[in-house]
């Protein structure tokens, strides 16, 4: 009677350890997850695409088209300026989003080239040469060719394999899928978060006005 | 007697242009320096972020963005309240159908440049769509009516008056 009962007691531990177990596994692997995805309020980041400090007060995402020359504008006139003073100083945490428009032919081509470099670690340099050479490659359609002129045989062979692999669009989608959740109907539109706030703003923006909205929330702080 | 009778025509269109032009002036004004948050935010972020919205529109330089973003709230909410009240009225009639041919000619110049951008007239961020430019077309052309009536109703005696005294 009392070997019987120990058996169950026995029993009862191994469950009540197997079950404590498994929900530390969970908890940690969701944890994971979550630092993973997850920047400043800011789901499913992907850090290939993303630049600056995890901790910077301030998230922006840019939803972008490669091909739209609004983008192209933004790119060079208040993008580097906001990397240079902004994002290398830790105040801002910067998203790209791809968010091709269906508009524009050569668009998701583009985003895929992006997305491919980006897992490579050369998001920076394909960004540039996409936009400089805009009105080149939409003309053509030889986006492979563009960005092969600032990657080495080794890394090009890496992208297009990525590329020929066939399963960049779906994060192209999940970028857009979340553009259309902030209402973005148009590039390049960028959402800013601070403090559990959002603040749209779509079309281009002047660096000189971007700036005094940045510094007007810093000064929250 | 029918032309000086408070009810004809051209005070009814006066009257439902103030009450019109005067209740969208305040709340455009008052939503562009709250941005329709609950707690507000800080004034400075408003006014900069109303900025970002007159900056997309492509027209101004930096100085003027910051210019009209820092004044145009503040004088929409004080020409609407000037509507309704009805003081010195043809002058900020005047002011608000300046304002309002203003804002359809920009809104009318993006859309036709095929700018993709937030109107930027209230708090919540509004595509420019064409129903924009129809929205601003009708409120422009009230508020042009609005004033010529009040012109024209000017140079009547008023309908109240006592003959005696119109007549002088």
């Amino acid at each position: 009677m009392v070997i019987q009962e120990d058996r169950v007691n026995c029993r009862r531990v191994l469950a009540g350890s197997l079950f404590a177990v498994l929900c530390s596994l969970s908890c940690v692997l969701l944890a994971t997850a979550d630092a993973r995805q997850s920047v400043g309020g800011v789901s499913d980041v992907d850090f290939h695409k993303a630049f600056g400090s995890k901790t910077a007060p301030i998230t922006m995402e840019v939803f972008s088209d490669f091909q739209c020359p609004a983008c192209k504008s933004f790119y060079n006139g208040t993008n580097r300026q906001l990397m240079d003073n902004y994002v290398s100083t830790g105040k801002i945490f910067l998203i790209h989003r791809d968010f091709p428009l269906p508009v524009h032919a050569y668009s998701r081509v583009a985003a895929r080239y992006g997305r491919a470099a980006a897992e490579i670690g050369k998001f920076e340099p394909v960004e540039q040469v996409l936009f400089q050479n805009q009105e080149k490659w939409e003309q053509t359609g030889d986006v492979d060719g563009t960005v092969a002129g600032v990657l080495s045989a080794n890394e090009m062979a890496k992208v297009r394999a990525l590329v020929k692999g066939g399963t960049l669009d779906t994060a192209i989608d999940r970028d857009q899928a979340l553009g259309q959740g902030y209402h973005v109907n148009q590039t390049p539109t960028s959402i800013i978060h601070f403090k559990g706030q959002t603040y749209p703003v779509a079309g281009v923006i002047t660096y000189d006005i971007l700036k005094q909205f940045l510094d007007q929330l810093l000064s929250q702080k | 007697m029918m032309q000086s009778s408070p009810f004809n025509f051209r005070r009814a269109v006066i009257w439902v242009g103030r009450l019109v032009l005067g209740g969208i002036f305040i709340y455009a004004g008052y939503a562009k320096l709250t941005m329709g948050m609950h707690p507000h935010p800080p004034l400075g972020v408003a006014l900069s972020f109303f900025a970002l919205q007159v900056d997309s529109y492509q027209i101004l330089p930096s100085w003027g963005v910051k210019f009209v973003a820092n004044t145009l709230p503040f004088a929409e909410v004080g020409l609407g309240l000037l509507l309704l009240i009805g003081w010195r009225f043809r002058i900020w009639a005047t002011l608000v159908s300046l304002i309002m041919l203003g804002f359809f000619a920009a809104v009318v110049r993006s859309y036709a440049m095929g700018l993709q951008i937030n109107c930027g007239c209230f708090a919540n961020p509004e595509p420019l769509t064409i129903k924009t430019v129809f929205r601003d077309g009708l409120l422009a052309a009230l508020a042009v009516v609005m004033t010529i009536f009040a012109f024209m109703e000017a140079r009547k005696p008023h309908p109240w008056a006592t003959p005696e005294k119109a007549s002088s």
